[in-house]
């Protein structure tokens, strides 16, 4: 435990010394924030409510979705590349803790240090431009901030899985960025799945993608009742399971390709 | 003079040739491109799609005007990127002192950079683009004549070089900074939101910047009212297809310039 902590503590360090790094991704959000919003805003005039959503729902949706990306942002699949890569694995694997233990702390700093630099300022300026987003009711803002952490878990195995589809091809080149598209595609990130045709969300419900960020954002905004919002952390959980076996089994297929090069 | 450009042309083919050899070396970044890029784009339309279907029309901007200004701006994004992809990573050659080697050749240091790197892989950005373009221009009933596809023609090369210039300054600051690599993806996001949605979206002090300041209008959204004959946004004189290549001639000469003055400061760090 002291070692993950130590690992989260050395990367958010890192993290908070590139400076204009910070800047320039605050910036890349607000403008993502503003479009979103204003392209909300724009499909509202004079309508009302639209699957029992209203505009003022719609605007707290699209604020908080780019919050949480720029929390959900995992690094794994790039680690996990980048080591195969260049050998490193093998260095990573003579390490008193399993390397995913690393890994995660590292994600975990990251995590922490994105809420501090990147998703406060954009609260803030969320909430200067287009009013503060509240919560539907109290106990929803807990189950929100609980789910966001379910999401998190989520995204982070499916960012393990990608990565160690590296051991079997050396270079994944960016299959991370594939990955990332689907996910943005499916997830309800820009526009949530109950505005798609009806086929399409029942597929999407037996994929994984939209309970990273339509489940919490959905009850962050009152589009589901608190029953609904327990079942679906049930359903979070179910995947969180369901992957992390998956991972177990690719990384017991992975641990005997592990192939040293580099120097 | 005509010796002059069969050397200039001569020495860009053969930039060329190496691009597309060293592309080829690691295919596992072909796929992922070829996965990747046609996703983003088609989920980003059937984004707009699914919008326009269960609300409304975008401040009178119909889905197959949607389509036409999106694949249109996809058009010029992609021409960007085969030709100008090196300007992103101003900041890293600068940092291993790469620019060493071109200041010691017999050319422009400009001309050299311009032509080191055709990315044919960003061919791949124009496939989404080509197929969304069309759809849009079958759906909004535009007529492709000959004299419309020199529009085109002159609007495409016109935004890809706004574009580029653009990339090229943003990039140009590495040259006192040392860095500026993290600037991409925020004009690439700035790029794609002026460019692929209408302008009239937005309240209309951005709409002011976007055309005065930073001219991403003239990409594709103003050439695009003037071809769909839309008429909600800030009047200029002249038509707009023909500001298009005047704005990019304009903002390539300033990036050249910039480059210029930025390589006079270039310290050659690295080894």
């Amino acid at each position: 435990m002291f070692a993950f902590i130590y690992l989260a503590k050395m990367r958010i360090l890192t993290l908070l010394t590139y400076r204009f790094e910070v800047f320039v991704a605050v910036g890349s959000n607000i403008i993502m924030m503003f479009a979103t919003v204003f392209l909300w805003k724009s499909a509202y005039i004079g309508i009302d409510t639209v699957e029992g959503l209203k505009e003022q729902q719609m605007v707290t949706y699209s604020i908080l979705s780019v919050l949480l990306s720029t929390i959900l942002s995992c690094n794994v699949q790039n680690i996990i590349n980048e080591r195969v890569r260049d050998g490193q694995v093998a260095v990573d694997l003579f390490k008193p803790i399993s390397i995913f233990v690393c890994y995660l702390a590292d994600d975990v700093g990251r995590v922490i240090s994105s809420l501090l630099n990147k998703a406060f300022p954009l609260l803030i300026i969320g909430i200067v431009f287009f009013g503060v987003p509240y919560p539907r009711t109290t106990i929803v803002f807990f189950a929100f901030i609980a789910s966001c952490g379910l999401s998190f878990a989520i995204s982070w195995l499916l960012s393990a899985l990608v990565g160690m589809m590296a051991f079997w091809v050396m270079e994944l080149g960016n299959m991370g960025r594939v990955k990332d598209a689907i996910v943005g595609a499916l997830s309800g990130r820009l526009v949530p799945l109950w505005f798609f045709p009806t086929s399409f969300i029942t597929v999407s419900k037996y994929l994984p993608f939209q309970y990273i960020y339509q489940t919490p954002l959905g009850m962050y905004i009152g589009k589901m009742s608190l029953n609904e919002a327990l079942t679906a952390m049930m359903i979070q959980g179910i995947w969180i399971i369901v992957l992390l076996s998956v991972c177990a089994l690719v990384w017991n297929a992975a641990k005997k390709r592990v192939l040293t090069q580099g120097g | 003079m005509s010796s002059n450009v069969k050397y200039h042309l001569s020495v860009s083919s053969c930039f060329a040739r190496m691009a597309i050899q060293r592309q080829l070396e690691y295919p596992s970044f072909l796929v992922s491109w070829l996965l990747m890029i046609p996703i983003q784009y088609f989920a980003g339309i059937l984004m707009l799609k699914v919008i326009v279907e269960k609300f409304q029309a975008l401040n009178g901007w119909t889905f197959p005007q949607l389509a036409f200004v999106y694949g249109l701006g996809l058009l010029s994004h992609g021409l960007m990127v085969v030709l100008f992809i090196q300007s992103w990573n101003i900041g890293g050659m600068v940092r291993h002192g790469e620019f060493d080697r071109m200041l010691l050749r017999p050319a422009n240091v400009f001309f050299q950079f311009a032509v080191m790197h055709i990315n044919f892989i960003g061919l791949i950005d124009l496939i989404p683009g080509v197929i969304i373009f069309l759809y849009g221009c079958d759906l909004a009933g535009f007529h492709l004549g000959p004299i419309n596809i020199i529009k085109l023609l002159l609007v495409v090369v016109g935004g890809a070089l706004i574009r580029g210039a653009f990339f090229i300054i943003t990039g140009s600051i590495a040259f006192w900074t040392k860095s500026s690599e993290s600037l991409v993806g925020f004009s690439l996001n700035l790029m794609q939101r002026s460019a692929m949605y209408p302008l009239s979206i937005y309240p209309y002090i951005i709409q002011m910047v976007l055309t005065f300041i930073i001219p991403f209008g003239f990409i594709c959204f103003y050439p695009a009212c003037d071809f769909l004959g839309q008429n909600d946004r800030i009047m200029l004189p002249l038509d707009f297809v023909g500001w298009t290549p005047l704005v990019g001639g304009a903002m390539f000469v300033l990036a050249n310039k910039l480059f210029n003055m930025g390589l006079k400061n270039y310290e050659s760090s690295g080894s």
